[in-house]
C-alpha cells in the first residue's frame, strides 16, 4: 500500500451496473474521482450506509440517484469515511425496537378495550334494532350446525312431545313471551339447555335424564325462554362475531393466533353472559312464581349437574356459568308451591321417554 | 499489510473457472442469523406478532447482502416500514371481503351446513395473487451491482393459472404438478426482468418429470409413510431446485446446479427432530396446566364433566394458550433457521452461473412497487421468504 492519502473503492453510478474503479477525495464533500475527473460529488452530511455483507462499506447518498453505490473493503478508509460522514446511520436509531414494542403494546390495549367495552356495547345497541327476520336467518344457520355437532335427531314420541308442548306453553304464557318460538328436545346424552337466536331452544335429553321433577325442567326452560326474550344469544352472536372478526384481521398470520383467539373468546363470553344469567334467572324465577311454583327446583338441578363444587367452577358449559349468587338468589325464595303441578305424574313420565324408541 | 497469516495453512484454492462463468457464494454466519430470528421470535412474542415485519425484513437483508455472485453482494432495500403499511392497507381492503364472506356464508349454512367450504376456493385463488405481488414487491427491492430486478405481469392472470393448474394436479394425483410448475413458473420468469435484462424460464414440466416420477410412485407405493416421507420429499425439492436453477434465465446469462438429491434431507429431519422435541415439552407443559386446572376444582374421581370443567378453568387457559404460542414461535424459529438459511446457503452454493458477462453492461429500469402484494400475503399467510 502507498501513502494513507490514497483512497480507493468501486463505484456504481444507478444507471448501468457498470462497475468502476474510483478513487475518492474529501474536500467540501466526498468526491468521487473515475482516473482523476470528478465523477460525482457527495456532500458529507448525506452519505448514508446502504446494507452490504459485513467486511464491506457500502454506501449510498440522499441525494444521488436511489441505487447509486460506493462500495469500499479497505478498513483504513472505511475508518477515514466514517469521520468525515457523521450521519452514515441517520434514521436508524437504537431506541427504534423499543417503539415498536411501545406501539405493539399500544395496539393490544386498544383492541382489548375494543373487545371488553365496545363490542359488548355495540352488541347491546344493535341486538335491539335488528330485524326479527335477520336474526332468524342467523338462527337457521347456527341451527343447522348445532344439530349437526349433537347428531341432529330431535326427539319427538307422541305423548311426551305433548307434555312438552304443554309445559312450553304454560311457561310462554306466564312469561308473556312476544318473540317468536320453537322449543325442541335433542337426543345428546350432554346435560344442558340453549337458546339459538330467533327463538329456538333446544332442552338436551341428558338434562332430561337428570331431572327430577317437572319444576326443575320448567326452570331450566323457562330461564331459556328469557334469553329469547332479551333476545340474548343474538347478542352474543354479534359479539363472538365482532370479537374474532377483530382479532382475526389484526393477528392475520401470527402463528397460531386463531387457536388463542378462540380461547380467549370463550373467556370473554363467559364473563359477557354472567349479567344475561342473572337477567334470564330473574325471569325465570319470575315466571315459576306466576304459576305458582318454587324456582328452587332450578338450582337444585344445577348444583345435581355441575356437581358439589358449584362454588369453585367457572361454568359447566361456557354459556351457562354457575355461581353462588346465582344460587342464593334462587334458595332465598321459600320453596312454598301455590299453584297446581305444572304437568301430571303421567305427562311427566310421558316427557322423561320423549327420546325412547317408539 | 503483510501480517496476515491462515492459521490452518493456506486456504483451500477452489478449482479455477471457466471464462464468463462464476459462482454464487453465501458468507453469512449461522451464528448471526440463529441470534437474529431467536431475538425476532422473543420480540414477536412481546409485540404480539407485530415485530414479524421487522423481522421478516432482518433476515432478507441478511441473506441478500451475504449473498455474492461473482464476488459482488446483492443488497435488499425494502423497509419494515414498507411491509407495515402494505399491510395496514391490505387490512383496509380485506376487512368488507371478509365482511361479505362472512354474510354469504351464513347465507349458504342456511340452506346446508358447512356449505361455505368452497368459498375457501376464492381465497385460495386471492392467495395466489398475493404470491405473485408479494414476488413482484421483493424483486424490486433486490440489487445487484447497483441495479434492481422487475416485475410486470398481472396477478389476477397468474392466480387463475394456478387455480386451473392447481385443479389438474388434484385431479390427477399429482401427476400434472411438473407441468403446473414449469407453466406457473414461465410465467413469472417471463415477466422478471434484471435492468434491461428480461428473463426467461426454458424448464419444461416433461423435464421434471423424468427426474421426479419415481419418488412421485414411491411416495403413492409407501402410502405416505411416516418414516420414507421426509427422505422423498428432501429429494423431490433438491430435484426440484435444481431444475429450477437450470431453466432460469436472464438475458443470455444461464445457470446450472450440482446439488445433491439427498442435500436437504438431513435438514428436513432436524425440523423433524426439533418439532417432536418441541411438541412434547408443550404437552408436559400443557398436561402440568391441566392437573392444575383439576386440582383447583377439588379432584377427585375423574368424570367427562370435570374433565370439561378443569380445562375451563383460566389458568389453564392462559398457560395452555401461552405454551402453545411459544411452542408455535419456536417451531417457526427452527423452520426459519434449517429451511430458510441452510437450505439458502446449500441451493447458492450449489450453482455456477454461465456466460455472466452478458449482464456486463446493464441499463436500469423497472419501477418500484408496493408492499400491497406482501401485505395481502401476510393477512392470508402464505408470506414467503
Amino acid at each position: 500500500m502507498t501513502a494513507g492519502t490514497d483512497h480507493s473503492g468501486i463505484f456504481l453510478d444507478g444507471r448501468s451496473n457498470r462497475k468502476r474503479s474510483v478513487t475518492l477525495r474529501f474536500a467540501s464533500g466526498l468526491d468521487i474521482a473515475d482516473q482523476d475527473t470528478v465523477i460525482e460529488s457527495w456532500p458529507f452530511d448525506q452519505v448514508r450506509r446502504a446494507d452490504g455483507p459485513p467486511a464491506m462499506l457500502r454506501l449510498s447518498c440522499t441525494s444521488a440517484l436511489p441505487l447509486a453505490r460506493l462500495e469500499v473493503s479497505d478498513p483504513a478508509t472505511q475508518g477515514v469515511l466514517a469521520a468525515y460522514c457523521r450521519s452514515l446511520d441517520a434514521g436508524r436509531s437504537p431506541g427504534q425496537t423499543w417503539r415498536i414494542v411501545a406501539w405493539s403494546l399500544a395496539a393490544v390495549c386498544s383492541i382489548l378495550l375494543l373487545t371488553l367495552f365496545g363490542i359488548p356495547l355495540a352488541a347491546d345497541r344493535l341486538a335491539p334494532v335488528l330485524p326479527l327476520s335477520i336474526e332468524q336467518r342467523l338462527g337457521g344457520a347456527v341451527d343447522k350446525q348445532v344439530k349437526f355437532l349433537f347428531g341432529g335427531k330431535t326427539c319427538t314420541r307422541a305423548d311426551g312431545q305433548a307434555a312438552f308442548t304443554k309445559l312450553v306453553e304454560k311457561l310462554k304464557d306466564a312469561g308473556g313471551i312476544t318473540m317468536p318460538l320453537e322449543a325442541q328436545v335433542l337426543s345428546s346424552s350432554v346435560p344442558n339447555a340453549f337458546a339459538l337466536p330467533g327463538g329456538k331452544v333446544y332442552l338436551l335429553a341428558g338434562l332430561l335424564r337428570k331431572a327430577e321433577s317437572p319444576d326443575e325442567i320448567a326452570g331450566v326452560l323457562a330461564h331459556e325462554l328469557g334469553h329469547v326474550q332479551h333476545r340474548d344469544s343474538l347478542r352474543r352472536l354479534i359479539q363472538t362475531g365482532g370479537t374474532s372478526f377483530l382479532i382475526g384481521l389484526l393477528f392475520g398470520d401470527v402463528t397460531g393466533g386463531s387457536a388463542v383467539v378462540f380461547a380467549g373468546r370463550s373467556l370473554f363470553d363467559a364473563s359477557y353472559s354472567r349479567d344475561q344469567e342473572r337477567a334470564a334467572d330473574t325471569f325465570a324465577i319470575d315466571v315459576m312464581h306466576k304459576l305458582g311454583r318454587s324456582p328452587k327446583p332450578l338450582g337444585a338441578l344445577l348444583v345435581r349437574v355441575t356437581g358439589n363444587e358449584a362454588s369453585k367452577s367457572i361454568a359447566l358449559l361456557a354459556s351457562h356459568p354457575m355461581s353462588e349468587d346465582r344460587l342464593a338468589l334462587m334458595s332465598k325464595d321459600l320453596g312454598v308451591n301455590t299453584g297446581p303441578e305444572i304437568l301430571t305424574a303421567a305427562e311427566w313420565r310421558a316427557l322423561k321417554g320423549i327420546c325412547a324408541a317408539r | 499489510m503483510n501480517d496476515t497469516s491462515f492459521p490452518f495453512g493456506l486456504p483451500p484454492v477452489p478449482p479455477p473457472l471457466p471464462a464468463g462463468t462464476a459462482r454464487i457464494t453465501f458468507s453469512g454466519e449461522r451464528r448471526d442469523f440463529r441470534r437474529l430470528v431467536m431475538r425476532g421470535a422473543a420480540l414477536e412474542l412481546v409485540t404480539v406478532g407485530f415485530y414479524r415485519f421487522w423481522l421478516a425484513t432482518d433476515m432478507r437483508r441478511h441473506l441478500w447482502s451475504n449473498t455474492a455472485v461473482d464476488g459482488d453482494a446483492a443488497e435488499y432495500t425494502g423497509t419494515a416500514k414498507e411491509l407495515l403499511i402494505g399491510f395496514l392497507f391490505a387490512l383496509a381492503i380485506l376487512a368488507p371481503i371478509y365482511l361479505a364472506y362472512f354474510l354469504i356464508g351464513l347465507e349458504a349454512e342456511r340452506l346446508q351446513a358447512f356449505a361455505s367450504v368452497p368459498l375457501g376456493l376464492f381465497f385460495f385463488l386471492f392467495a395466489q395473487f398475493a404470491i405473485y405481488r408479494a414476488r413482484r414487491y421483493r424483486l424490486t427491492r433486490t440489487v445487484w451491482r447497483g441495479v434492481r430486478f422487475w416485475m410486470t405481469g398481472s396477478g389476477w392472470s397468474y392466480a387463475w393459472r394456478a387455480g386451473l393448474w392447481m385443479l389438474l394436479a388434484v385431479i390427477t394425483l399429482g401427476i400434472a404438478m411438473p407441468w403446473a410448475k414449469a407453466s406457473l413458473e414461465r410465467y413469472k420468469m417471463r415477466h422478471t426482468s434484471y435492468g434491461d435484462l428480461q428473463g426467461r424460464f426454458v424448464g419444461t414440466g416433461g423435464g421434471l418429470f423424468k427426474k421426479v416420477w419415481w419418488l412421485w410412485l414411491l411416495m403413492w407405493l409407501t402410502g405416505f409413510l411416516l418414516i420414507p416421507v421426509p427422505f422423498i420429499y428432501a429429494a423431490m425439492r433438491a430435484i426440484e431446485w435444481r431444475w429450477w436453477v437450470s431453466g432460469i434465465r436472464i438475458g443470455e446469462v444461464s445457470f446450472t446446479s450440482d446439488l445433491r438429491n439427498g442435500a436437504f434431507i438431513g435438514l428436513y429431519w432436524k425440523v423433524i427432530g426439533w418439532c417432536v422435541l418441541l411438541l412434547t415439552v408443550l404437552g408436559v407443559w400443557i398436561g402440568i396446566a391441566f392437573a392444575i386446572g383439576y386440582v383447583s376444582i377439588g379432584g377427585g374421581t375423574p368424570t367427562e364433566q370435570k374433565f370439561l370443567l378443569a380445562m375451563q378453568q383460566l389458568p389453564v387457559l392462559l398457560m395452555g394458550g401461552f405454551g402453545y404460542i411459544v411452542a408455535a414461535l419456536a417451531v417457526g424459529t427452527v423452520i426459519r433457521i434449517y429451511l430458510m438459511r441452510d437450505l439458502w446457503q446449500r441451493v447458492a452454493h450449489s450453482v455456477t452461473v454461465e456466460n455472466l458477462t452478458a449482464a456486463d453492461n446493464v441499463a436500469a429500469q423497472g419501477e418500484l412497487v408496493s408492499a400491497l402484494g406482501e401485505g395481502f400475503a401476510n393477512s392470508l399467510d402464505v408470506a414467503g421468504f
